[in-house]
């Protein structure tokens, strides 16, 4: 279990003013180590910032960063046990390639071959063997970038930040980088912390995530607890297609939680399944596109089932999503369905069997 | 209709002509009469045949002329020293510690020394550094020394001083330019790979604002060669440089070969001097590809 490793780094109630602006509003946290964690969320929502606290740039205005057992206050970036690989790379131009991945080691007092010959190491573990007499300046994107890795992982660091690194690539590119990069962090296990707001990139890379809106943390998160259980509207939003439908809570026993919905009729949800605090007005249940299915001709429901009309068709070659009108709601909702081989795809006005059930909804309260 | 190439040809060369004839005439045509000049026969006010490298000969082994041609180097490349040493931290001061809002203001208030004629400048100086001058008085009034100092009546210290005052717009400009262009990502870059702010400095932002010390290097060297003015009122023709021996060969002494070859050696040397500083140029720019 991923609980049994040891903190990294802790945070508590961090705060970061810049002027009146308030860019960290309370962060607490914990990042174990060996651990892939990830800082997701839109533009401006204080990830970068709380990245640049931990190594170091930029002070907090309160509370307190611990890393590796030792409090970071005053503690300048150079001589903090991270390591950052930059959005821009920030690849020396004046140095070649190894001059680059061995600009850390000036002070180590081991003698030069040894040095050169782990400079050579690093670049052969970033796959740029050879590469060491190159010009920084000539290289492409994508070998910046494992320039800028090998720079930072050669110092060996307890924990490597990534700010958004895989941003300036392209699609096939970063998907081929983040194979890689989760691929090194097994292999070094170095604390990686990355920051994104590529919700997908977060989901396939990291073993813990935090979902960052204005400032603070919505909610910090194994993958599939994010995915599955996200815990506001605004998280479940962000991350992936979520429907919502109004519904109304009809009462709560224990753990058991039962619910009125358009649609749905009348269903029994586990405490598990609520989110949000009891009591409060205004609630919604949501559900992802996958977890509802159109039936066959002569398929049966595991669970429930409604009748449904189709009011959209978007054909994805691999999927199809459809906008359905299940009988009883005022609004359609999505639903994900690989195209199978004889499965015909419906047209906008059929009418549908739409499979569903109860343990897959997530009330929002 | 389309033109003919010759056509075309006629049409370009009539655009460019009123510039090329103001290039040609008061440019090429007197660089070629010095080259011309250096190397004929010549006496009081008369230039003439034969061609003769006779001039050349004698910058080289008359001692007056070489010690002229040394303290002239001597002099700029001190005032060069001076100038990029002291304009270094104030461009590194506007790009890295003035607001972007402000830097403009800024480098505006650098150029005022310019809105002075440069004559008077200097000759301001003679007041400031002069016997019972600013400087002198100064320094009397604060106790610091009984007797005037008179820097004025060192020729050199006082024109280096001057020249270097003169020349510093100029300097700060392009290593400020230089400093400007450092991706300032860069230098967290450095401390975060563990070097201090100063090491920093030394290992990243000093190597690559090079190319603007150099061309303030370039752009402060090759004028202060040629200098008339300064050596003319500060050292009060007595430590005449390059441009003042010019001077007295062509106008006073009517020599005007002399003269001639002693100008087209200075562009010699001055010229040497600075193939040698964009050879390293290139070297801090280009990098080793």
């Amino acid at each position: 279990m991923t609980s049994e490793k040891p903190t990294m780094i802790e945070m508590r109630d961090v705060h970061k003013y810049y002027g009146d602006y308030h860019a960290l509003r309370g962060i607490n946290g914990t990042i174990r180590a060996g651990e892939f964690f990830s800082l997701l969320g839109p533009s401006g929502c204080g990830k970068t910032t709380l990245l640049r606290t931990i190594a170091g740039f930029e002070d907090i205005s309160g509370g307190m960063i611990m890393i590796d057992g030792k409090n970071m206050a005053g503690v300048p970036a150079n001589v903090r046990p991270t390591n950052m690989v930059f959005q821009s790379y920030a690849i020396f131009p004046h140095l070649t390639v190894a001059q680059n991945v061995g600009f850390g080691l000036r002070r180590d007092p081991r003698p030069k071959a040894e040095k050169q010959r782990e400079v050579d190491e690093a670049l052969e573990m970033v796959g740029l063997k050879g590469y060491g007499n190159r010009a920084a300046h000539a290289l492409s994107g994508g070998q910046r970038q494992r320039v800028a890795l090998a720079r930072a992982l050669i110092l060996k660091p307890k924990v490597l930040l990534l700010d958004e690194p895989l941003s300036a690539l392209d699609k096939k590119m970063r998907e081929q980088m983040q194979m890689e990069l989760i691929k090194l962090q097994r292999q070094v296990g170095i604390t990686f912390i990355l920051v994104t707001h590529d919700q997908e990139e977060a989901l396939v890379m990291s073993d813990r995530i935090a979902v960052m809106f204005e400032g603070g943390i919505a909610q910090l998160a194994d993958p599939e607890t994010l995915y599955r259980r996200p815990n506001s509207r605004q998280v479940a939003d962000f991350i992936g297609t979520m429907n919502f439908m109004p519904a109304k809570i009809v009462a709560e026993t224990g753990d058991l939680v039962e619910v009125d919905s358009q649609g749905f009729g009348h269903v029994t949800l586990q405490g598990s399944q609520c989110m949000g605090t009891p009591g409060s007005n205004g609630s919604s249940i949501g559900f992802r596109p996958e977890t509802l299915t159109i039936l066959f001709e002569n398929q049966q429901a595991v669970d429930r089932e409604s009748m449904a009309t189709v009011e959209e068709v978007v054909y994805y070659g691999d999927m199809t999503y459809y906008d359905v009108r299940i009988d009883g709601m005022t609004s359609p909702v999505r639903i994900s369905m690989r195209n199978v081989f004889g499965r015909p795809v419906l047209d906008i006005g059929n009418r549908a069997r739409v499979a569903w059930s109860p343990g897959a909804l997530v009330l929002f309260r | 209709m389309a033109k003919t190439p010759s056509q075309e040809a006629k049409t370009g060369w009539l655009l460019i002509s009123p510039p090329a004839i103001y290039a040609v005439l008061l440019l090429a045509a007197p660089l070629a009469t010095v080259l011309i000049y250096s190397v004929m026969t010549g006496g009081r006010g008369v230039v003439g045949l034969p061609f003769t490298l006779q001039n050349f000969t004698d910058l080289v082994q008359k001692p007056v002329y070489l010690s002229v041609m040394q303290r002239s180097l001597l002099v700029s490349l001190l005032v060069t020293l001076t100038t990029v040493v002291l304009a270094y931290p104030i461009a590194y001061f506007v790009s890295f510690h003035v607001s972007p809002s402000k830097k403009a203001l800024w480098l505006f208030l650098i150029t005022i020394p310019f809105w002075t004629s440069y004559v008077i400048r200097v000759s301001l100086w003679r007041t400031i550094l002069g016997y019972n001058g600013i400087v002198d008085s100064s320094l009397i009034g604060l106790g610091l020394t009984d007797e005037p100092v008179n820097i004025l009546s060192n020729g050199i210290t006082s024109m280096i001083i001057t020249l270097a005052h003169a020349y510093a717009p100029f300097a700060v400009l392009p290593i400020f330019v230089s400093l400007e262009k450092v991706d300032r990502s860069l230098l967290e870059a450095g401390q975060d790979l563990g070097e201090s702010r100063l090491m920093t400095f030394i290992r990243v932002t000093l190597p690559l604002s090079m190319p603007g010390v150099i061309a303030a290097v370039l752009i402060v060297f090759i004028p202060t060669v040629g200098d008339y003015v300064t050596p003319e009122l500060i050292g009060g023709g007595k430590v005449p440089l390059i441009a003042n021996m010019i001077e007295t060969q062509m106008l006073k002494l009517q020599n005007r070969p002399v003269g001639s070859a002693i100008a087209v050696a200075a562009m010699l040397v001055v010229g040497i001097v600075s193939v040698v500083f964009v050879l390293l140029n290139r070297r801090f720019i280009g990098g080793s590809k």
